[in-house]
């Protein structure tokens, strides 16, 4: 049960979507959600204040190193203490961990890069290390606005940390995060679909009023259902009961599958204007791929729970009454 | 356990419930009789895992969930939901009465609770089950076109009309049927549901085998049954109100006790396939793909339970669980068919077979209780509001 009652987390949900509009550069956004008396919905409920930032994060379509906090959450006990501010480097598939990475937003020189880095025999401990000793570059691909960028850096670090479990428990926990921002993004894609369907005329009639298009839509609308409950289910799973580690993969699993059915139908719906910039299609789509190969991508993850369940694995239930 | 020892905290603690049942499961040896048994005739696996809820009954365990004034031990959907869980995870059959008894036993709970508390014990021991008449050679989808016909006469219902596709319509002794008393075009206003037994005078029976050679479904006829009036099931033209509470539970609980038993096939699919070698290109991913399928229906589902046992009414949404269900369901079979290959065409052990009656029924999720289509449609009316096809 969750320590927020329904009209609460309506109230913040509404405020956070300001926050958002607003713009966010990271102090703006840090200040904003101080002002939101943030740290006290965390404390009430961090599964939905979570759920709700990231969600939102994800509707605006907003970048920001939010995800940052919810990964060193996890380490807090196993880092040394911090003396200044800490970014993540997340790892990029097929790149030597550690070496190469991800950071989701600027960094000051002095701010230190956590990063994962793997020993030959498959050992994960944590690195510390400055930013000035990385050189950055704006990853511009698929999704140009990401304000993301690929860190590289050739000085040796010493592991600070051995990461044991703490690697899947931060990894996990920013699983769940991505899989709430995949799922805000894709709830302003169907609600774009809509007011597009709805509001242009063909052949006499309104497009949504097509069988065909309104079928389409009521799918993308459940996979994005079941994304919700699948990460609720996450959440609320203790860890004798599969979750952890074991749920937020599943969890991600699913939010990867729902961008692509709502994406897929997305860009459908809306003729050719959705294939161009003038429409805001282009960015949903985009900006969920990003976020769906972000610490594992749907297809890849489904690989490991398959390859893990014909190992023998017999996880628990995740899911209980 | 003795009925008398079944602990009056279990009402509100349904873990502890649930945690009771495990501990049976794995320690009562007459378990063992229902488990891995495989039945050739749908009448047989129907009166055989009747007796398993006859079992349990007698330990007083499937009596939680229902309310002490119609035989229960209290308790809500939780507890029914969690029964179904753990008979599952032991290897255990969902015993085939309790499919209906989900959809008709609330109605009959919520709207006649002197009937269910005649009645229910009977049906909660095994004894008696019933069948689910809405559906007719010329209403599937459209419900509110049906036209079987139930005119009033003095004290009692004339009936005359069929129904088709009912649920175990081979085996039941009494049907909860959706007729029409208003005028022909009175669609959802005209109707009333009603409870006909079925060795009433002038009610025959024809299973319908499905392609799996399985008489899943049946098809009854009605000429000029007389039914006592006091078997109507809420008011006389009342039945569109009954249908809607019912498909409530209908939706959700069907499509969490389907997942339950889906996932026990799930790893029983798994463990056959395990030991191959040489499973297809892309298999393991399926195999994810599949469980998490499975994983996010029984989210979905158990949220849906937990708002019915708060007593929230659930509306135009649990489409969104009906569609999930469908989705898991073909999912799970095809793989099936797909990962045994040769044994599942051709395999002539049990096990096979089963598999295959499994893939045809599996293709009913997708039709039967309001098709895929009518769900989606459900959706894009009330929940994503869009404009009307017909507007």
């Amino acid at each position: 049960m969750s320590g927020l009652d329904l009209d609460t987390i309506t109230e913040v949900t509404a405020s956070v979507r300001e926050v958002f509009a607003a713009g966010t550069g990271a102090a703006v956004l840090a200040k904003a959600l101080d002002e939101l008396g943030w740290t006290e919905v965390v404390e009430a409920d961090p599964a939905i204040a979570t759920t709700i930032l990231f969600s939102e994060q994800g509707r605006a379509l907003a970048s920001s190193r939010l995800l940052d906090d919810v990964v060193l959450n996890q380490l807090g006990s196993v880092l040394p203490a911090a003396s200044g501010s800490r970014a993540v480097l997340y790892p990029r598939t097929g790149a030597t961990p550690g070496t190469v990475g991800i950071l989701l937003g600027a960094v000051e020189d002095d701010t230190e890069i956590v990063s994962m880095a793997m020993d030959e025999n498959g050992n994960a401990s944590w690195c510390l290390r400055p930013a000035s000793d990385f050189t950055t570059e704006a990853i511009t691909g698929f999704d140009p606005t990401c304000g993301w960028s690929l860190a590289r850096t050739s000085t040796a670090a010493t592991a600070v940390a051995a990461a044991g479990t703490s690697w899947d428990d931060a990894r996990a926990a920013g699983r769940l995060a991505i899989t709430a921002e995949i799922i805000g993004v894709c709830a302003s894609a169907l609600e774009l679909a809509v007011s597009h369907t709805s509001a242009r005329h063909q052949y006499g009639r309104a497009l949504a009023s097509f069988q065909a298009v309104r079928h389409q839509l009521s799918e993308s609308h459940a996979a994005i259902e079941s994304a919700r409950n699948t990460l609720a289910a996450a959440y609320a799973a203790s860890p004798e009961h599969g979750g952890g580690a074991w749920a937020a993969k599943v969890a991600k699993v699913r939010a990867g599958q729902t961008q692509a059915i709502v994406m897929r139908r997305g860009i459908q719906v809306l003729g050719a204007m959705g294939l161009t910039l003038e429409s805001e299609m282009h960015r949903y789509v985009t900006r969920a791929a990003a976020l769906d190969a972000l610490l594992g991508g749907h297809a890849e993850l489904a690989v490991e729970i398959g390859t893990e369940l014909l190992g023998g694995a017999a996880p628990a239930r995740v899911v209980t009454i | 356990m003795s009925t008398t020892a079944a602990p009056v905290e279990w009402q509100t603690d349904v873990d502890a419930y649930a945690q009771a049942l495990r501990e049976l499961f794995s320690d009562d040896p007459a378990f063992d009789q229902w488990r891995g048994v495989h039945h050739a005739t749908t009448e047989d696996r129907v009166r055989a895992t009747a007796t398993l809820l006859g079992h349990l009954y007698a330990g007083g365990w499937n009596r939680f969930g229902w309310p002490e004034a119609v035989g229960g031990l209290g308790g809500d959907a939780r507890h029914r939901a969690a029964l179904y869980d753990e008979l599952s995870a032991a290897g255990l059959p969902v015993p085939d009465p309790c499919l209906l008894m989900e959809t008709l036993a609330n109605p009959l709970v919520h709207f006649e609770p002197g009937l269910a508390a005649e009645m229910l014990p009977r049906w909660l021991r095994g004894e008696e089950w019933w069948g689910q008449g809405f559906s007719e050679p010329e209403a599937g989808s459209d419900l509110a076109s049906l036209r079987c016909r139930a005119r009033l006469d003095g004290e009692n219902y004339v009936v005359s009309g069929s129904k088709l596709w009912m649920s175990s319509g081979a085996t039941a002794t009494r049907m909860m049927c959706l007729v029409r008393t208003g005028t022909p075009e009175s669609r959802h206003r005209g109707l009333t549901m009603i409870l006909i037994d079925v060795d009433s005078p002038g009610l025959s029976v024809r299973p319908v085998a499905l392609a799996s050679g399985l008489n899943e479904v049946a098809e009854v006829f009605f000429d000029d049954v007389v039914v006592p009036a006091d078997r109507v099931i809420g008011s006389h033209d009342g039945g569109w109100g009954v249908a809607m509470y019912l498909l409530q539970f209908e939706r959700a609980m069907y499509a969490w006790l389907a997942a339950c038993v889906a996932l026990r096939r799930f790893y029983e699919l798994r463990d056959r396939v395990m030991t191959n070698g040489g499973l297809p290109d892309g298999a393991t991913r399926r195999l994810g793909e599949c469980y998490t399928d499975l994983v996010s229906l029984r989210a979905r589902s158990a949220e849906t339970v937990r708002r019915l046992s708060a007593a929230e009414a659930v509306g135009p949404e649990a489409s969104v669980d009906k569609i999930l269900l469908a989705t898991a369901e073909i999912s799970l079979h095809d793989l099936a068919r797909d990962l045994l290959g040769d044994h599942f065409l051709t395999g002539t052990d049990d096990g096979a077979d089963e598999w295959r009656h499994d893939w045809w029924y599996s293709r009913s999720a997708t039709i039967l209780g309001g098709s895929s289509e009518v769900q989606r449609t459900i959706l894009a009316d009330h929940v994503l509001k869009l404009p009307k096809e017909n507007a």
